[in-house]
């Protein structure tokens, strides 16, 4: 009896799960190689989370105030580009506001620069924002000493808690000279340091003293809705009403904020192309393991050629590997830039992870291990199963 | 075309590269093997058996000529169909033993099983009957870096013989062994192959195995030699 042909064939299932098999071994066996990819991946993913993080957190920062600020609406000088460019407008503005259906309330803020005298000599900048109590729907938030009612106080402001050192260690109750006027603090907040000098919160009226404000001016309007208004219909009646001014959702005024950024400003170009400096190094890396360990292992990639395995068959073994180092190496390089995150957050800095850019990391590092690997399937595919008697 | 035949290969030209570089290493080689044959390859370096045992293994195609395995047309099939057709019908054994260093010796033989459409547990089952065959089964969970050579070698017997190819092609398999080892591999593959029916080549320059042949075919610049042709052999080897 002499054997015939083999008829019966693995299926697709089979033939992905026998190639994933070697795919893991393989990895397993290239212990150094594979570490090497790693690193790659995880060199990747540190550098792009941690440029992302901080341009997160710098995006953070410019829009914290409209963000943390209890208004369902800003109204806004007309061609106010961004929040620190703030300019006067008439205080008209506030009253129309103020009898325009669907309104709960509306308040003024005032916002401006102001030069603080440090007592060792020298100034310094800060941000002065000008609240109306007893809402304080402008700030302060964050507080880790005083109360918002003392801001009531003639010439009381909260200060950043950080930055009390560089205002000449200041305490509650210490005076300074800001803009020329007396002050003292009342109280202190944490972290508010925009991308800019740090905001220090005053009422209203102490607030337009310090920043010269006319009386029959204001700087925003900040609105509330009545309940059941949703902001969107808020916007839309005072809009009808103040056709001079604009008027813009709390989000659409983030939203505002951060196009400018990236429109207007450097930032963008400049973190983004630092971003995918870290994607290119970690595709390079990965690229030049994974051939480089194709390369050790020709010999066995032509045998399994010969013996009846298909390019494809060789590309699910790249692929399935590509997956596992983008994902291992992945998970391996959040844990470390969330721990980075925790261990250099501070009142200047904040690395700001959100979780789609945790989940957007996984996607990306595997389409970057996946184009990366398409190297090593070149060279694959070109393997002679020839060669193998060689 | 004769259907009784293992290898039908006919007029097989192959030329290596182009123009002023052009080497033609088989010029005009016809080689056919019956079904159940046992044939070695012999020749000195250069003459082309590596050649022409490519090209039987599809692996290689060839410049000109014909080539039938078990009746089926290689040439016609197209290159697409060429993993398809050494699956279906080749066992490779190699000079250096060509295991997935990465799997055990069982893994390298299942994974041939498992791509001839076995299922996971029959794969296991005759994986293990293939070592105990080429008496290796207690080495069955071994890289192939913990095995001899001459273990190694065995394992690709077994690799070779999975799922039963009819046709085994090896590539001087004992050139990396001692003469004891040597003939002790050959000895084992020649009885394999005798009790499963499989037709097997071997290319070898080891004179102290040619006794194992049932008939030697020399090869020579390109050319094969001796008044031995086909006709003869088939008359000669009566059927089993
Ligand atoms: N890929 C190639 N390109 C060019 N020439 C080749 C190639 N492969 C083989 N040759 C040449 O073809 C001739 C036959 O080679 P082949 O490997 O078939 O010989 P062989 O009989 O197996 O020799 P050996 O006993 O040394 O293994 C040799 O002269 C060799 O140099
Ligand atoms: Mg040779």
């Amino acid at each position: 009896m002499s054997a015939g042909p083999i008829t019966t064939r693995a299926s697709l299932l089979t033939r992905l799960r026998v190639m994933s098999a070697i795919a893991v071994r393989m990895m397993l066996h290239d212990r150094l190689k594979s570490i090497g990819t790693l690193v790659g991946v995880v060199f990747a993913t540190l550098l792009a989370n941690q440029q992302a993080g901080t341009f997160m957190g710098l995006l953070e920062k410019n829009t914290m105030l409209v963000a943390n600020t209890r208004a369902d609406v800003w109204i806004v000088p007309r061609t106010l580009p961004t929040l620190q460019q703030a300019a006067p407008m008439s205080i008209s503005v506030l009253h129309r506001a103020q009898v325009t259906p669907g309104v709960a309330w509306a308040e003024p803020l005032a916002f401006g620069g102001a030069s603080l005298k440090v007592p060792g000599g020298g100034t310094e900048q800060l941000t002065v924002v000008g609240t109306r109590l007893p809402r304080g729907a402008g700030g302060p938030w964050n507080i880790v000493r005083g109360s918002i009612n003392d801001l009531r106080e003639p010439g009381a402001l909260f200060f950043e808690n950080a930055e009390r050192v560089k205002y000449g260690g200041m305490n509650l109750r210490s005076q300074r000279e800001l803009n020329g006027r007396t002050v003292h603090a009342v109280g202190f907040t944490w972290g508010l340091i925009p991308f800019g000098p740090a905001y220090a919160f005053a009422e209203y009226d102490t607030a337009r003293d310090l920043l010269g404000l006319d009386r029959d001016q204001t700087n925003f309007v900040l609105v509330g809705a009545q309940p059941g208004q949703s902001p969107e219909q808020l916007r839309d009646a005072l809009r009808a009403r103040l056709p001079d001014a604009q008027v813009l959702t709390s989000r659409e005024f983030e939203s505002k904020i951060r196009r400018y950024l990236l429109t207007q400003t450097a930032i963008g170009v400049s973190f983004g192309t630092s971003t995918l400096f870290g994607l290119l190094v970690g595709f390079v890396i990965v690229a030049l393991t994974m051939f480089s360990s194709v390369i050790d292992n020709l010999r066995e990639f032509g045998t399994l050629k010969a013996i009846g395995a298909t390019n494809w068959d060789l590309a699910i073994i790249l692929l399935v590997q590509s997956v596992l180092f983008a994902l291992s190496g992945t998970l391996l390089g959040l844990a470390l830039v969330s721990r980075i995150a925790e261990g250099i957050r501070s009142a200047n800095l904040a690395l700001i992870l959100p979780p789609w850019l945790y989940l957007g990391t996984f996607a990306v590092m595997t389409l970057m291990c996946i184009s990366a690997s398409s190297l090593a399937l070149i060279r694959v595919r070109r393997v002679e199963p020839g060669m193998v008697f060689r | 075309m004769n259907d009784s035949l293992a290898i039908d290969a006919r007029a097989i030209t192959k030329t290596y590269g182009a123009g002023a570089l052009a080497f033609t290493a088989l010029k005009g080689v016809d080689f056919v093997v019956n079904r159940g044959e046992f044939v070695m390859l012999v020749g000195p370096s250069g003459s082309g058996k590596t050649t022409l045992l490519s090209i039987l293994g599809c692996v290689l195609t060839p410049s000109s000529g014909s080539l039938s395995l078990f009746g089926r047309d290689v040439i016609a099939a197209g290159e697409r169909r060429l993993p398809d057709l050494r699956l279906a019908n080749i066992g490779f054994i190699f000079q250096g033993h060509n295991l997935v260093a990465s799997l055990s010796a069982i893994e390298n033989i299942e994974l041939l099983l498992e791509l001839r459409g076995r299922s996971r547990k029959q794969s296991r089952i005759e994986a293990m009957e293939l070592l105990s065959a080429v008496g290796l089964a207690d080495k069955f969970d071994r890289r192939p870096s913990d095995l001899s050579g001459g273990q190694r070698q065995r394992v690709a017997i077994a690799r070779a013989l999975a799922a039963s190819p009819p046709l085994i092609l090896a590539d001087e398999p004992t050139a990396s062994l001692d003469a004891s080892s040597g003939l002790a591999i050959t000895e084992l593959l020649r009885r394999l192959a005798t009790e499963r029916g499989h037709t097997v080549v071997v290319v070898t320059h080891d004179n102290r195995i040619y006794h194992l042949a049932d008939r030697i075919v020399r090869i020579e610049d390109g050319l094969i030699q001796g008044g031995e042709t086909t006709d003869q052999t088939r008359t000669q080897r009566a059927q089993p």
